[in-house]
């Protein structure tokens, strides 16, 4: 993991800004413009369009029956549709008390974010710019961080949490996930970090500027690229999760969407039209925001893929 | 005075280093240490060697987890990169088509898993969306109850995994394709090598450190899978799809085998260390070699 992650180090940050880049590279043109090689082409963007419709088709299916009424879909469940309800959205809108919970999972996830931004962009710089024995051994720290599961430390982080009176505290809950984050931050800093010249940094250190002042002044602001696609992955896991806060906030009122679909929603007994619109309703946001930002995604979930 | 300087960026990175520390290593260890002692979670906690190790070694459940959990990771690694590699080469080959379909392909993995696991325990129900389907097309006799039975229990939560997954796998070929050289590829395009063979030999090797990645992190993801099937079977049926992370869970909250639980996890730990570094050597082996 160590050396993988090492060796990806150089690249990492400033390549998520133009790897989607589009229209660049793709394969060269045919040289023969033979019927047979057409044929073979149009079938298979053909077999193409029909896998990705496949994959979408679970989606979109989703997406219909959630809008049917129980008993339409009863009588046909891949029938054509002959009814149309938002019922079964306001539904399990008040099933899985979506308000609230989203706005605590919005809370998490915000909070969450600011945390690993702020920490992580800190210790990046210095890990970056010193060169020395004990930085690249804290660094190494870190990146050992990116392996570990949280099932490994999820009992003792729970004794520890009970110690310090952090359960069912959104305080704990943040503060873990800041630190299950925190590895990959770093490593997503400092590598970027790394691969921008000191130039800058060293006229304003000969212009007088302290560190503090050179790091809020000329490095934060080169941060944004690898911060928005640093962001778009940790907030999707931390909203997407389960594990942390079904062990940690066990409160009903601090409950994330997740919680309580998973705890108020059994599906092997439930209908489709209380299931559909419930998962439908705890992607929503994540969706809304996909459509918003959808490059910023795309880079952010291929980010740190790929070396030259 | 660049002394100083660096003495203060070096404070920057006390912030970072409390909150790992306190909230990730110190944890590990406190973990490893647990798992020799008879912990329930209370103050109390004594030493006891290897005894649970012992216990874990003797129980059938927990091999049993441990083979689930492995079979699951091939089972994910090989059709997740092998479908996203598939979708990938043809998306490169279609420039127009590409951005679109990336997208498109790349929705699922926005979706919670728990989400996940509730649109497909519908379309897997005895009654529900794929046997309709398969009805409707004819197919009845292959008409399943998809979690029910145990043979087919494990590789139905995989598919899962492999809906939501694919397209990540496909956009970090994807991504590795953009990296190509193109003057190779047209070169072998004039010299008239097949499609087969020009991905045979020029991109297959050249895309090695993309395969590197997918599948360190589709092996590291799918060893720690939680979600898929414990909504979707709760290791049912008859244990067949108990994993580990299962039995880490059902342990440490409500088994009242806390210490248990824990040396649980920390074998959840060496699989996914030993795996995922061995099989990362060899992938960086065989990158070094092309």
């Amino acid at each position: 993991m160590t050396s993988q992650l090492s060796a990806t180090a150089q690249d990492t940050g400033h390549r998520a800004r133009t790897t989607h880049a589009d229209g660049r590279g793709g394969p060269p043109r045919r040289t023969s413009h033979r019927p047979a090689r057409r044929l073979a082409g149009g079938l298979g963007t053909a077999l193409l369009g029909l896998g990705t419709l496949l994959f979408v088709l679970p989606f979109l299916f989703t997406v219909v029956t959630s809008l049917r009424t129980a008993a339409d879909v009863a009588r046909s469940p891949l029938g054509i549709p002959h009814s149309f309800t938002l019922k079964n959205f306001s539904d399990a809108f008040s099933q899985i008390h979506y308000g609230p919970s989203t706005l605590n999972t919005l809370l998490i996830t915000g909070l969450s974010c600011v945390c690993i931004t702020v920490l992580g962009a800190l210790a990046g710089y210095p890990l970056a710019r010193i060169t020395a024995g004990w930085s690249t051994a804290v660094y190494r720290l870190f990146i050992l961080g990116t392996s570990i599961p949280v099932f490994v430390v999820v009992a003792p982080l729970y004794l520890l949490m009970r110690d310090m009176n952090l359960l069912d505290t959104y305080a704990g809950v943040v503060l873990i996930y800041t630190a299950i984050n925190l590895p990959l931050a770093v490593f997503f800093y400092t590598s970027f970090i790394r691969s921008v010249p000191a130039d800058l940094e060293e006229a304003a250190a000969l212009d007088g500027c302290g560190a503090f002042r050179t790091f809020f002044v000329v490095i934060l602001p080169l941060l944004r690229p690898v911060t928005s696609t640093l962001l778009t992955f940790v907030a999707l896991q931390i909203w997407n999760d389960l594990l942390v806060p079904l062990v940690f906030l066990q409160d009903p009122g601090k409950r994330t969407v997740m919680v309580n679909a998973y705890s108020f929603i059994d599906p092997h007994t439930v209908q489709p039209t209380t299931l559909f619109p419930a998962a439908l309703l705890g992607v929503l946001p994540l969706l809304v925001i996909f459509v918003f930002f959808q490059r910023q995604v795309v880079a952010g979930m291929s980010a740190g893929a790929v070396k030259s | 005075m660049f002394h100083r300087r660096r003495a203060t960026m070096a404070a920057f990175l006390l912030p970072a280093i409390a909150v790992y520390s306190v909230f990730t290593l110190y944890p590990l260890v406190r973990g490893v240490y647990l798992s020799f002692t008879d912990s329930l979670g209370g103050p109390v906690a004594n030493f006891v060697g290897l005894d649970q190790y012992q216990a874990m070694a003797d129980d059938p459940a927990v091999s049993a987890a441990l083979w689930h959990t492995v079979l699951y990771a091939v089972v994910v690694v090989v059709a997740q990169n092998g479908l996203g590699l598939l979708f990938a080469s043809m998306l490169f080959r279609r420039p127009r088509v590409r951005k679109v379909l990336n997208v498109v392909l790349l929705t699922p993995t926005l979706i919670s898993p728990v989400m996940a696991a509730f649109i497909w325990s519908y379309l897997f129900a005895p009654t529900g969306g794929l046997n309709a389907l398969l009805g409707t097309a004819g197919l009845g006799s292959l008409q399943h109850v998809w979690l029910g039975d145990p043979h087919t229990a494990l590789y139905a939560v995989a598919a899962v995994n492999v809906w939501m997954f694919t397209g990540y796998s496909c956009a970090i070929f994807l991504a590795g394709y953009m990296s190509l050289p193109t003057e190779l590829l047209e070169a072998a395009a004039l010299d008239g090598a097949s499609g087969w063979r020009r991905f045979r030999s020029i991109e297959w090797p050249l895309l090695a450190p993309a395969l590197t990645v997918n599948v360190t992190l589709s092996l590291i993801g799918s060893l720690k899978v939680f979600e898929f099937p414990l909504v979707l079977t709760n290791g049912g049926p008859a244990g067949a799809t108990d994993t580990l992370t299962l039995l880490v869970y059902r342990n440490i909250f409500g088994g009242g085998k806390f210490a248990l639980g824990v040396a649980l996890s920390v074998l959840l730990l060496v699989t996914v260390v030993v795996l995922s570094s061995a099989t990362n050597s060899l992938l960086r082996l065989r990158e070094r070699r092309v």
